[in-house]
């Protein structure tokens, strides 16, 4: 496990923050202020998509990852690179290259995560087969959008998938069968997510469907880019081509937007991306308006983890590579079905327990209180201007209305109003004199 | 007559029929509201069901029409009162499957005859009355309970 148990996996450097509002402006579930010139995240809001990060002119979200020295501890250090790292080093280069460029660069193994990918595709059939009820199943593969639900939709808990994501399945396996062939002790060995998440770290931290995570940090793509693309540069043309014969085209196809339902055998089944959309296709869930959906793909970063945070190259790009790479190998299903099937029998995919929702608080815990709150901030709400100009500290006029009845803030933080009133006073003051 | 303790909070929300483009803010507002104030999150969904059904009927076959939604200590009164064509068979209206929607309409994927039972199955207590030429007028009660309370 790491050693430093991180709530949230992103913080503000202070010194670089200027305390512009672009990072207040994006975020989903308005957790960020600007007080005293600078930028502070409620955690208890946060959800980890990185919006922030991905907005900050002065780069001054920094993404908390594992440091390099912190690998040291391992005895065997495995990389577990997202199928994302394939989209990054441009047209030419193939999978198996980068998987070797990645091992050069100081790890004992690497392990290609898209033939997980594929085995639970297959273990997502597997569960929607003989589970009915409720409809859609929604995708527990991007941590954010689990925690999104968890604090915004938390009426949708029960619609998650209860699969762990493959990253987890994979670590899993991996420790077993490493410590077996390598006869080593399961905490010598070090599982790192090469990533371009910026909510891995706390998905890893603290998971919310198990005791510990199966990896043991995470590293982003962005970190390791520099080196790998110095390897790949150096490194002969490549030999290996026993692994590159299991390279799962479905398995890739999981790095952007569509890739858990394009081989589902579940027609009606829908995948979304980006923080608005996904929110706005939930709300239409939790009216009960797409019960007639099997399978809902959400995922929080613009099409898909190609448009993760933490990547390198332009999405588009990327998007254009993954689909080159997908032709390449095919959508010829390389897994063992069976074996997944006995897996999944074996609850080998599973849940230790459920999502649990976990609400953001009402305005006062006392039913009367909280009705009185809320009719005193739509009285404030009707005096504030509504421009949502985000000069108070808060992202907008609603949300400093909310802020002031639960004491976080004061009327006199608006400056308009402040000016409305001096002129009504000036106003007055003329009326006075005449 | 046991007499009816004063609501806590009331608000009425405006829907104006075939404005499919807003069809569902009403009952995205109220849902807002109601876990501003705490209500339980299984009791939310079910009044976002039945109120989202409600305000699709308005939009669907009404020329306007209210929302209004009355929470009182122990329950959530939803009523929803249009100005519309009004419902000829109520006891037909209220079988699965039995829908009067146009085939534009449900080509968008709506009128699949589950608007007023899917109502009657997430309220604890379900009224309706109807005036054909006048308008309907449909009152939605979900009890909160203790633990919700």
């Amino acid at each position: 496990m790491v050693k430093q148990a991180f709530i949230h996996s992103i913080k503000v450097d202070e010194a670089k923050c200027i305390g512009c509002v672009a990072c207040m402006k994006v975020c989903p579930t308005k957790a960020i202020r600007v007080r005293n010139g600078k930028a502070h995240i409620n955690f208890e809001r946060c959800i980890d998509c990185g919006g922030c990060l991905r907005v900050c002119p002065h780069n001054a979200i920094i993404p908390l990852t594992t440091s390099p020295s912190d690998l040291n501890r391992f005895k065997y250090k495995i990389a577990l690179p997202s199928p994302v790292i394939y989209t990054q080093f441009g047209e030419k280069v193939m999978p198996n290259e980068i998987l070797t460029a990645l091992q050069d660069i100081g790890f004992d193994h690497v392990y290609d995560e898209a033939l997980v990918c594929e085995m639970i595709s297959v273990a997502i059939e597997e569960y929607l087969d003989e589970n009915k009820s409720p409809r859609p199943i929604i995708s527990s593969t991007c941590p954010v959008v689990v925690r999104l639900i968890q604090r915004l939709f938390p009426s949708l808990c029960k619609n998650i998938l209860p699969l762990e994501p493959p990253r987890e399945i994979a670590a899993k396996n991996l420790r077993t069968e490493v410590a077996r062939d390598k006869n080593l002790a399961p905490e010598d060995i070090g599982i790192i997510d090469i990533t371009p998440c910026s909510a891995k770290m706390v998905s890893i931290s603290r998971p919310e469907t198990m005791e510990r995570s199966h990896l043991d940090g995470a590293i982003s793509i962005r970190e390791i880019y520099n080196e790998v693309m110095m390897k790949l540069k150096s490194n002969a043309p490549m030999i290996m081509m026993q692994t590159q014969a299991r390279i799962s085209g479905i398995g890739i196809g999981w790095a952007f937007e569509g890739g858990e339902i394009r081989g589902l055998k579940y027609g009606n089944s829908v995948s979304v991306s980006g923080v608005l959309d996904t929110i706005r296709i939930l709300e239409d869930v939790e009216s009960g308006k797409l019960k007639n959906i099997e399978y809902l793909e959400c995922l929080i970063c613009p099409d898909g983890c190609i448009g993760g945070p933490l990547t390198v190259e332009n999405r588009f790009i990327a998007k254009s590579n993954v689909l080159r790479l997908i032709r390449h190998f095919g959508g010829k299903k390389r897994v063992n079905t069976e074996l997944v099937r006995t897996l999944y029998k074996d609850n080998f995919f599973s849940f230790k327990w459920a999502v649990e929702p976990k609400s953001l608080p009402p305005l006062d815990k006392d039913r009367k209180v909280a009705i009185k709150k809320l009719k005193l901030k739509e009285q404030i709400i009707s005096t504030l201007p509504g421009t949502n100009c985000g000069i108070c500290g808060a992202p907008d006029c609603q949300t400093l209305a909310e802020d002031i009845v639960l004491g976080a803030a004061k009327l006199e933080d608006c400056i308009y109003l402040d000016r409305k009133k001096q002129v009504s006073k000036s106003n007055g003051d003329k009326n006075e004199t005449n | 007559m046991k007499m009816q303790p004063e609501a806590l909070l009331k608000q009425e929300y405006k829907i104006r029929g075939g404005d499919f483009v807003n069809a569902g803010e009403s009952s995205c507002r109220i849902r807002n509201t109601l876990r501003e104030i705490g209500i339980d999150s299984d009791i939310i969904r079910r009044i976002a069901i039945a109120a989202y059904e409600a305000e699709m009927n308005v939009v669907m076959y009404a020329h306007h029409g209210t929302m209004q939604v009355d929470v009182y200590p122990d329950k959530i009164l939803l009523i929803v009162d249009d100005r519309g064509p009004g419902i000829e068979n109520i006891q037909k209206a209220m079988q699965p499957g039995f829908s009067t929607a146009t085939e534009e309409m449900r080509e968008m994927g709506f009128g699949a005859g589950m608007g007023l039972p899917n109502i009657k199955k997430n309220a604890d207590d379900f009224k309706i009355a109807s005036h054909v030429g006048k308008g309907t007028k449909l009152e939605i009660i979900i009890l909160l309970d203790e633990k919700n309370g």
